[in-house]
């Protein structure tokens, strides 16, 4: 395994981003779409660490590190908001909250 | 002349009753109340002080031959580009003249005012409003070039607006101010266009520039060959020929408005709406007249112009004979002597327009004179009536008011043009010059002066002669506003309760205060004597000293030049006058001769006049109320007044209104639909994007803006 | 060496590719639609998946490693397979299973590319940490949610689907403008600079270290302030009674209701929430 062909590694981080993708659109639990945007963090990080070693640097990975952070912040802060919400309404449906539409 | 302390100081003479005016606008109200008058006193009489150092100077420089013009420039007032206006003031025999008149008849009607207004409410607000009159009045006739005096125009405008506006609380009054700023405004727009076609064309509105003989200004300009004025900057030669053609109908139109001249006099009638010392100061001896100051001002750009000046004394004549007619069959005294100041103004206009504004100006300072005192005098009686001014209603009022009495006979018989009063010398004069520059337009004349002494002795016998009979109390107290004023029943009360006779030995003397008899005595001493100010034509009478003005000076040499029948004395140049008799002895004598019938036929026309009115209105009373009856429908016609003001009414303000209406729909629906069509389409489309996007789903927002990134990446990589 | 790409996966190759998969993933999302219909939806994607790595394979076959070797197609597989099945699975705390399970592939393909504290910290971080959050929120929700009335106890907003049909065009979309991007405009990138890799095979761990605190000192300390930021504020949030209930005036109000002694099953237990048996401390 020496040989690096980036563009498969980056095939599966597009898929996996598009997948996370379609599922954030698609799914109406609170809880699954934010499983859906870490997906799209992990296409990401694959994309990332591929071209870092494509580069023969350690950029891409210190930069996964930091998504890492943002992935746990996020997660932290978005799980708060799903329970605050989910106090408000008794129910994780994202539609629920349709009237703020303005 | 320029080091003269009236000069240095003449910024004073408008700040004086300005200053007043403010004292006694922003503290008249609370504080000084009754005393409002003291500030506006001060600040007038001392303008007047100075106006007279300011004369005396002047007659003192004139008889040692020296120059009589003087510019003082205080600030530049508005710099755009070319256009610079100077606050300054410009010094000659005319300015002189009527900085005199101004001030001086305006510090006597204000002391009469204070007797008459006494215990008026808002006596403040009178005073302040005549102290801004004089301002602006001051800066008319002493301004230095044509945006001052349009500064002045439209100041003296506004404080008339003010003043007819006093009663706001009498619907009548309201309406008059109106009527007379909105017909003001149609004169003002000829005037504004007439300036800026001056500026467009002489690249300065300053009468002289640095001076005269600076040939910087636009009089001096005016009266300059075109050859010579293509060498200098700033004159737009190609436009001259037209221009001149032009501006002096221009400027015309604002004269005629100002003026209350044919087309546009029907506000000064209502204007009487007014209390009586404004009629007096404001609508008969200054205001009105600032038309007539303004064309021999500018002569220089009117003389030239032989149309322009047959117009102004044909509108003139016109005016003077038509207004007479209307006079004639008037019953209220003050609308009889506002038609009769329309018609004297005609008269001055006819002055101006024949090509004499000597005898114009001449007029104007007699007419100022006894006009005031008539109106002051009405004032008086009115007064003593409790606001009744129908002259059907009242009788003999010799008896009642006695002082009053002679101070109207003079008045009036100044008017009516009475020999060797001031209004028969300076009448004499126009129709003069009138018939020496067409007998039709002398006849005229001579006919408006006949109508003029029957209507102003219709009205003194009819008032002051005969049986006594006083007007009955009108109902809700005194009209015009005289509800409180100190000697509260009048004649009234008191001829009930004591008798006729008692009543009027113990209440005349109230009804004819020092204070408001003493300026009439002045004014009155002016009717008779101001005429021997200007006859006979003498080196040193008016005519010498006005001719020392450079607008008299210079238009006689444009009207020379233009080869129009001009003779040099009605402008005051008594050299060149001098010398044309030395040259042609015969028409000189001729016309001496002339003036001299004329002067025997124009005292005949007055004395006929006076005596119809004597025949008609004391002798036999009756025939003179049966007249009517045997010309019903000139009667009617006459006392509608040419219904003019209905003529005005359907033919000009309704169309007016009609196409306002119109306008207005075209702007409520078709400009406002244009625009609320346009405003419609995002409305529209944000409406239609929030019901089929804007649903609230999260996830369509995602889709919307991930859709959008896939086709930014396409356009970047395809 | 490479074979020509542009004739292994064309642009229209990757349209059919996508649109094909587009329609397997409608088909297995959660919707109404019977079993059978997602088992062949689940087919579909299967089939185009195969494909898709068929063609990847022929495309490196030529080259003298034979290519990127079993276990990236190992772990690429269940990486994409887990994911798949995240989004589609309809219930929650499955989707977080799977989720592990792609983290896990995840890891495995970040060690392929000698990334290993990455994989590590990935499972951590991910498995580890987040996603016990996750299916502890589930948990909450689940229990306190109102039971679901279709089949296996399942709310409604977990069986349905939001619009699969545009969210799947949009999502492929951009996959296959991305595919398009990688595969048919970037032929450059296809020499490896083999001599770099070289330099970092070993000794990645420390490596990364010191480049991390020589290089992005600042940038490490602000991820840490974020994270603390982030705690303070999760628990703030989370503390918060909501505001707009009927009568929340009194400062008491401002605290969640106690524990339900009623079995009301929309009264959740959080953190702020007075206990009966709990100490109270002052609140804000």
């Amino acid at each position: 395994m020496t040989q690096l062909a980036l563009q498969h590694y980056l095939a599966v981080g597009t898929i996996m981003f598009a997948i996370g993708l379609i599922g954030f659109m698609c799914r109406r639990n609170l809880i699954v779409m934010f499983l859906c945007t870490e997906l799209m963090f992990q296409g990401v990080a694959i994309n990332l660490i591929a071209f870092g070693k494509y580069h023969g640097n350690l950029s891409g990975q210190a930069f996964v590190i930091f998504v890492l952070v943002i992935a746990a912040a996020e997660a932290s802060l978005a799980l708060g908001l799903v329970v605050l919400l989910f106090r408000q309404k008794a129910t994780l449906d994202a539609d629920a909250w349709r009237e703020l539409r303005g | 002349m320029d080091q003269l302390f009236p000069v240095q100081y003449s910024i004073l003479i408008p700040l004086a009753p300005l200053l007043g005016a403010i004292i006694a606008g922003f503290f008249g109200a609370k504080w000084i109340k009754g005393q409002s008058h003291w500030p506006i006193w001060l600040g007038v009489g001392f303008s007047a002080l100075l106006s007279i150092c300011l004369m005396s100077e002047m007659l003192t420089r004139w008889h040692g031959g020296e120059t009589l013009t003087a510019v003082k420039n205080y600030f530049t007032w508005i710099q755009a580009g070319k256009f610079v206006v100077q606050w300054g003031y410009f010094f000659d025999p005319l300015t002189a003249v009527m900085l005199c008149v101004v001030c001086g008849i305006g510090f006597f009607i204000t002391v009469f005012a204070a007797g008459y207004m006494k215990g008026e409410a808002g006596y403040f607000r009178f005073f302040a409003y005549l102290g801004l009159f004089i301002f602006m009045m001051t800066n008319l006739v002493m301004g230095e070039n044509l945006i001052m005096l349009y500064l002045g125009w439209e100041g003296v405008g506004l404080s008339s607006y003010l003043l007819i506006g006093y009663y706001y609380d009498k619907p009548s009054a309201r309406e008059a101010a109106k009527k007379a700023f909105l017909v003001n405004r149609v004169g003002d727009f000829g005037f504004g266009l007439g300036i800026m076609l001056s500026f467009l064309t002489f690249g300065t509105i300053s009468y002289f520039g640095h001076g005269v003989g600076s040939h910087s200004g636009l009089l001096e300009l005016a009266a300059m060959p075109l050859d010579q004025l293509a060498k200098l900057p700033g004159v737009n030669v190609a436009w001259v020929p037209t221009a001149m053609k032009w501006i002096p109908f221009l400027l015309m139109v604002g004269a005629f408005g100002k003026s209350a001249q044919f087309p546009l006099y029907v506000w000064l009638p209502d204007a009487m709406e007014g209390p009586t010392p404004v009629s007096a100061l404001i609508h008969a001896a200054t205001m009105v007249t600032a038309g007539v100051y303004m064309i021999a001002r500018c002569g220089t750009l009117f003389v030239g112009n032989a149309g322009a000046m047959m117009t102004i004394a044909c509108v003139g004549a016109f005016t003077a004979v038509f207004a007479a007619t209307i006079a004639l069959r008037q019953f209220d005294l003050k609308k009889v002597f506002a038609y009769s100041t329309i018609s004297q103004l005609g008269f001055m206009f006819v002055g101006v327009g024949v090509l004499a504004p000597v005898a114009g100006v001449f007029h104007l300072i007699t007419h100022a004179f006894f006009k005031a005192l008539l109106f002051l005098g009405s004032g008086v009686v009115m007064h003593a009536m409790s606001g009744e001014l129908d002259m059907r209603k009242m009788s003999g009022l010799k008896k009642v008011l006695p002082k009053t009495h002679i101070l109207m006979l003079i008045g009036c018989a100044a008017l009516a043009g009475f020999p060797f009063t001031a209004g028969f010398l300076s009448k004499d004069q126009i129709v003069g010059a009138a018939w020496q520059h067409s007998k039709l337009l002398g006849s005229v004349m001579l006919f408006a002066a006949l109508m003029t002494a029957y209507y102003t002795f219709r009205l003194y016998f009819r008032v002051f002669l005969g049986p006594l009979v006083v007007p009955p109390p009108p109902d809700g107290g005194h009209g015009h506003g005289h509800d409180d004023h100190g000697h509260g029943g009048s004649l009234h009360g008191a001829e009930d309760a004591e008798g006729a006779k008692a009543a009027e030995h113990e209440h005349h003397h109230n009804h004819e205060p020092a204070i408001m008899i003493l300026p009439l005595i002045v004014l009155a001493i002016g009717a008779l004597v101001a005429g021997y100010l200007n006859f006979p034509e003498r080196d040193n009478s008016l005519a010498g000293f006005l001719g020392k003005s450079p607008s008299f000076a210079l238009a006689y040499e444009v009207a020379e030049k233009a080869g129009s029948v001009v003779s040099p004395m009605p402008f005051g140049q008594l050299e060149a006058a001098k010398r044309e008799e030395e040259t042609n002895r015969d028409t000189v004598a001729d016309e001496k001769h002339t003036e001299l019938m004329l002067m025997w036929a124009s005292s005949g026309i007055s004395i006929l006049g006076i005596y119809l009115a004597f025949v008609m209105h004391l002798k036999n009373r009756r025939r003179g109320e049966e007249l009517p009856n045997k010309m019903p429908q000139l009667a009617r016609l006459l006392e509608g007044k040419y219904w003019i003001d209905e003529i005005y009414q359907d033919a000009i303000v309704e169309p007016l209104r009609a196409l306002g209406r119109v306008f207005f729909a075209i702007d409520r629906y078709v400009v406002d639909g244009i625009v609320w069509l346009i405003s419609f389409i995002p409305q529209a489309s944000g409406w239609a994007l929030k019901l089929s996007t804007q649903r609230g789903y999260l996830q369509g927002y995602a889709a919307t803006m991930l859709f959008g990134i896939a086709v930014i990446l396409l356009i970047i990589f395809l | 060496m490479l074979a020509e790409t542009t004739s292994v996966l064309s642009p229209l190759v990757i349209l059919v590719l996508c649109v094909v998969a587009g329609v397997g993933t409608v088909l297995l999302l959660p919707s109404r639609r019977e079993a059978s219909l997602r088992k062949v939806g689940g087919c579909v994607l299967l089939a185009t998946g195969l494909i898709l790595a068929a063609l990847l394979f022929r495309l490196t076959a030529g080259s003298p490693q034979g290519g990127m070797g079993p276990y990236f197609w190992i772990f690429s597989a269940i990486a994409i397979i887990g994911a798949i099945r995240v989004v589609t699975h309809p219930k929650p705390v499955y989707s977080a299973l799977y989720f592990v399970l792609t983290v896990f592939a995840s890891a495995g393909l970040f060690l392929l590319l000698w990334a290993e504290f990455m994989a590590v910290a990935l499972v951590l971080i991910y498995a580890g940490a987040i996603l016990v959050t996750y299916v502890f929120v589930i948990m909450l929700a689940a229990e306190a949610a109102q039971p679901g009335t279709g089949a296996r106890n399942l709310t409604e907003h977990d069986r349905l689907s939001r619009d699969p049909v545009i969210a799947a065009a949009v999502g492929f979309a951009l996959m296959g403008v991305m595919l398009f991007v990688i595969f048919d405009k970037a032929n450059e990138i296809k020499t490896n600079p083999v001599e770099i890799q070289q330099t970092i095979v070993s000794g990645a761990t420390q490596e990364l270290g010191v480049f991390l605190f020589q290089k992005h000192l600042v940038n490490v300390e602000l991820a840490g302030l974020i994270l603390t930021v982030s705690m303070i504020g999760a628990i703030v949030i989370a503390r918060r009674r909501v505001i707009g209930e009927a009568g929340s005036s009194s400062p008491d109000m401002l605290i969640a209701p106690a524990t339900p002694v009623d079995d009301n099953p929309h009264s959740i237990p959080v953190v702020g929430t007075r206990n009966p048996r709990q100490k109270e401390y002052p609140e804000t």
